[in-house]
């Protein structure tokens, strides 16, 4: 038989997949020289053609009596190996046999019993050309990746589709998306592939890929209607979780993307020199590492701060403030000119028990803008406690200005966008009760300090990222 | 300043006692600048140059040094003499014609050893007071109780707080002495013939102020100018039990039955007592209640300051009750 013929079969055959509603099937009979073929081709959930088919020679269907032995007999078994039973679904009767008697006779009962069915000559067998078919089939959906987005205001992740194949494209068809990672999960990071219809997507594949963070340029191509694959990435393979559980394993909420900051470093400078050395260069760390990290919008004000005296002739250093919403820079020469100063003695030893912590907060509550929503951070390098507004039995001397540190820290605290960490010299089970006021959000021991992690919970540097169960969508191209 | 001892005997004896660290030897100094203060008539000097010395040293410390007076580890070493006015030279009807001798009211001071049930707690750095009838010290103590008509016992409500071991300082003596009393014929009415004073110390304390402050026993001297807060004699018994209550062992109370038990109800007098006294403020001149410490503790290991000048109350109080008291007493040691 001529290409022209086949090429013809193949192009009714497609056109009648492509036609194929989701709910009837398409019967393709093949009557060829030794049997009858049958097959059924449906769309699955996801638009996916899926064909069965089953096989009987003439013997089959005639049986021990034999093909003339009782005609009504042997057509009955002819029509019941077509499996047409439905008047909806379409019926392709394929003739691939040339003059076979008992093909023409099957071929005519099939004719009969379906009068509507399109009638097509091909060369035999069949079935390459159905498969050939059903794998060029194009997309009756689109087909798109699940990817992550995080909403710019609320810092919340989403899920959302970023397609891959709109509706109608071949198998072959490529696609490029860049995609990030943040942080390596236990099971990977699942490359999931919706359809969409309606209003909800439907799952047509997940395989996981034990992602490291950084960014990918992934290329999906459409293998068949099904089935998609990925380059770019590791090794995919299957993902044991299901798609509720990729679905909840979403967080909440992704640890705070960096923007500008105020950071407000208070320092009590009174005490042993290499205390106070200590101290300063806490300070100092914790300024590199946030610069480092934030550039430009790291807005820097240093205070230092010492022993109240309650002794008339030795007049107390009072709370000073090198360094005022300035660059890191300028902030880090104030820090090395404390740094040169070193400890003060004055005012000290006189009262050893307390600092100046409660004149350093009202410095700093009358300092801020409270208009300012730039996210502030306040950190206290120091380990004496604030001295109580009144004489309280704590036996440390209340502040000679009056101040109360409970209500200044609480007034921050209240403060948009404020946080209160602290260093202290004490170990933090061991630390006057006061420091976890002031180091509200975050506290560390001076001497254990680990200042990357307290700079990430001040929000001053990112945190180490949360894992998120799909690929982040790099919207940066 | 009188450093010149004074000669002949005293007409009556007063033994100040307390538990290791309660303030007497604050309360001791306390009381010479008080009277230097006051200005009236009675003063306080040394039975013996060694005692005089003693008193001068811890003296210049508190007011100069503004620190505490170092403990001393032989206290009972030292005497005191207090001396009172001289009688009226000549009343206006002439009706006594002689001039009579100044009162003179010895003073002796001792820790008190540890009781019956002496529980071998101690503050740290406070005087040891070992315990066990055969120590001298107790000796000493019952022989000088023995002599006095007059006790000033300490009570040291912040001890009492943390130790609460008040009753063990006072019930083992007070027990032998009844029975030396007794035995002597001097335990005639069921009670001990003495007066005793007992002073709550560190009234300048913020737990204990607070505590008199919370039960309304506080009063204001009208005519002190600094307006510190008292409490009034009457009042005091009722501040030393409130204090009880919240002693670490809940034996205090026990405290105010020995006393009952063993001295005659005229004969108690309590005093809210602090030998420093409230923080005022120089320039202000008045007390403040956001700012009145006037102790400023060390750290570690150093001592306890005094943080501005000292305001002695109720220090030359119970000695002169206790004063005016023996003194109407026919002392039993006159010569005439
Ligand atoms: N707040 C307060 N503390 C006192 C006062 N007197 C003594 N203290 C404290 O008690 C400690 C012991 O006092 P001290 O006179 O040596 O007691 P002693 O062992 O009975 O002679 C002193 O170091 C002070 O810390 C007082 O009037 N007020
Ligand atoms: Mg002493």
């Amino acid at each position: 038989m001529p290409e022209p013929d086949r090429d013809l079969s193949r192009k009714a055959i497609a056109q009648a997949l492509a036609d194929l509603a989701d709910t009837a099937p398409l019967t393709l009979v093949e009557v060829a020289t030794d049997g009858v073929t049958t097959f059924l081709l449906q769309r699955d959930g996801n638009g996916s053609p899926r064909g069965r088919s089953w096989s009987a020679t003439w013997p089959d269907l005639a049986g021990e009596r034999g093909w003339d032995a009782d005609p009504a007999e042997t057509r009955k078994a002819v029509l019941r190996a077509s499996r047409a039973p439905s008047p909806f679904g379409e019926v392709i009767l394929v003739a691939a046999s040339s003059g076979d008697p008992k093909a023409e006779q099957a071929l005519d009962w099939l004719r009969a019993a379906h009068p509507a069915a399109q009638v097509l000559r091909a060369e035999a067998p069949v079935a390459a050309l159905v498969r050939e078919v059903m794998a060029d089939d194009p997309l009756t959906r689109s087909y798109e990746l699940v990817v992550v987005l995080i909403d710019p205001g609320t810092d919340r992740p989403r899920l959302t589709s970023r397609q891959l194949f709109p509706l109608g494209s071949r198998p072959g068809a490529r696609t490029r998306v860049s995609v990030r990672c943040e942080a390596v999960g236990p099971n990977g990071t699942a490359f999931a592939v919706v359809t969409w219809q309606g209003p909800e997507p439907r799952l047509l594949s997940v395989q996981s890929a034990p992602l490291a963070p950084g960014r990918y340029e992934v290329t999906a191509e459409l293998v068949r209607p099904g089935r998609v694959s990925f380059t770019g990435l590791p090794a995919l393979s299957p993902d044991p979780r299901d798609w509720n559980q990729l679905v909840s394993a979403l967080p909440d909420r992704l640890p705070g993307g960096l923007g500008p900051a105020h950071l407000v470093c208070a320092v009590e400078v009174c005490g042993a020199d290499d205390q106070v050395a200590e101290r300063l260069s806490r300070a100092r760390q914790v300024i590199n590492l946030a610069s480092g990290e934030l550039g430009d919008l790291l807005q820097v004000s240093l205070l230092a701060y010492a022993a109240h005296s309650y002794d008339a002739s030795a007049p107390e250093f009072p709370v000073r403030v090198p360094a005022w919403k300035a660059g890191a820079g300028e902030a880090l020469d104030a820090l090395d000119a404390l740094e040169e100063q070193g400890a003060v003695a004055r005012g000290y030893p006189y009262h050893p028990q307390a600092a100046q912590v409660e004149d350093m907060l009202a410095v700093v509550a009358e300092r801020l803008d409270w208009a300012d929503p730039t996210p502030t951070v306040v950190l206290t390098v120091g380990g004496r406690p604030p001295h109580p507004a009144r004489t309280d039995p704590s036996m440390i001397l209340p502040c000679p200005r009056r101040h109360d540190w409970r209500k200044l820290l609480a007034s921050l605290r209240k403060r948009q966008g404020t946080v209160l960490g602290a260093i202290c010299d004490q170990a933090t089970d061991q630390t006057h009760q006061a420091w976890h006021g002031i180091g509200a959000t975050a506290l560390a021991h001076l001497e254990a300090v680990d200042v990357r992690g307290l700079a990430a919970a001040l929000g001053l540097v990112a945190s180490s990222p949360v894992h998120l169960p799909f690929p982040l969508l790099d919207e940066t191209e | 300043m009188q450093s010149e001892p004074s000669r002949g005997r005293p007409d009556h004896n007063i033994s100040m006692w307390g538990a290791p660290g309660s303030g007497k030897t604050t309360l001791l100094a306390a009381l010479f600048i008080a009277l230097t203060r006051r200005n009236d008539d009675w003063k306080i000097v040394g039975s013996d140059p060694a005692s005089s010395d003693y008193l001068i040293e811890r003296t210049n410390a508190l007011s100069r040094g503004k620190v505490f007076p170092e403990a001393s580890m032989a206290l009972e070493r030292y005497h005191w003499t207090l001396i009172g006015p001289a009688p009226q030279k000549t009343g206006l009807w002439g009706r006594k014609a002689k001039p009579g001798p100044p009162a003179r009211i010895g003073l002796g001071m001792f820790d008190a050893p540890g009781g019956l049930f002496g529980t071998g707690r101690r503050p740290a750095g406070g005087v040891g007071a070992p315990d066990g009838a055969g120590d001298p010290r107790r000796q000493e103590l019952l022989d000088s109780l023995e002599q006095s008509r007059g006790i000033v016992f300490l009570f040291d409500p912040i001890r009492e707080f943390t130790f609460g071991d008040a009753f063990d300082h006072m019930h083992a003596p007070l027990a032998r002495l009844a029975e030396r009393m007794l035995a002597s014929g001097e335990f005639t009415d069921g009670k001990l013939p003495h007066h005793i004073a007992v002073c709550v110390t560190k009234f300048d304390d913020p737990r204990v102020l607070e505590t008199a402050e919370k039960r309304r026993l506080l009063t204001v001297d009208l005519d002190d100018p600094y307006r510190l807060p008292r409490v009034a004699s009457e009042d005091a018994r009722e501040l030393f039990h409130e204090l009880c209550q919240v002693s670490a062992s809940g034996n205090a109370d026990m405290v105010l039955n020995a006393l009952d038990q063993y001295f005659h109800p005229d004969r108690i007098r309590f005093f809210a007592t602090s030998s420093i006294g409230f923080y005022v403020d120089r320039r202000t001149k008045r007390f403040d209640w956001d700012d009145f410490q006037n102790m400023v503790p060390g750290e570690a290991d150093e001592d306890s300051r005094i943080r501005g000048q000292l305001h002695p109350i109720n220090v030359v109080e119970p000695m002169l009750w206790l004063g005016q008291r023996l003194a109407a007493i026919r002392p039993s040691t006159e010569i005439s």
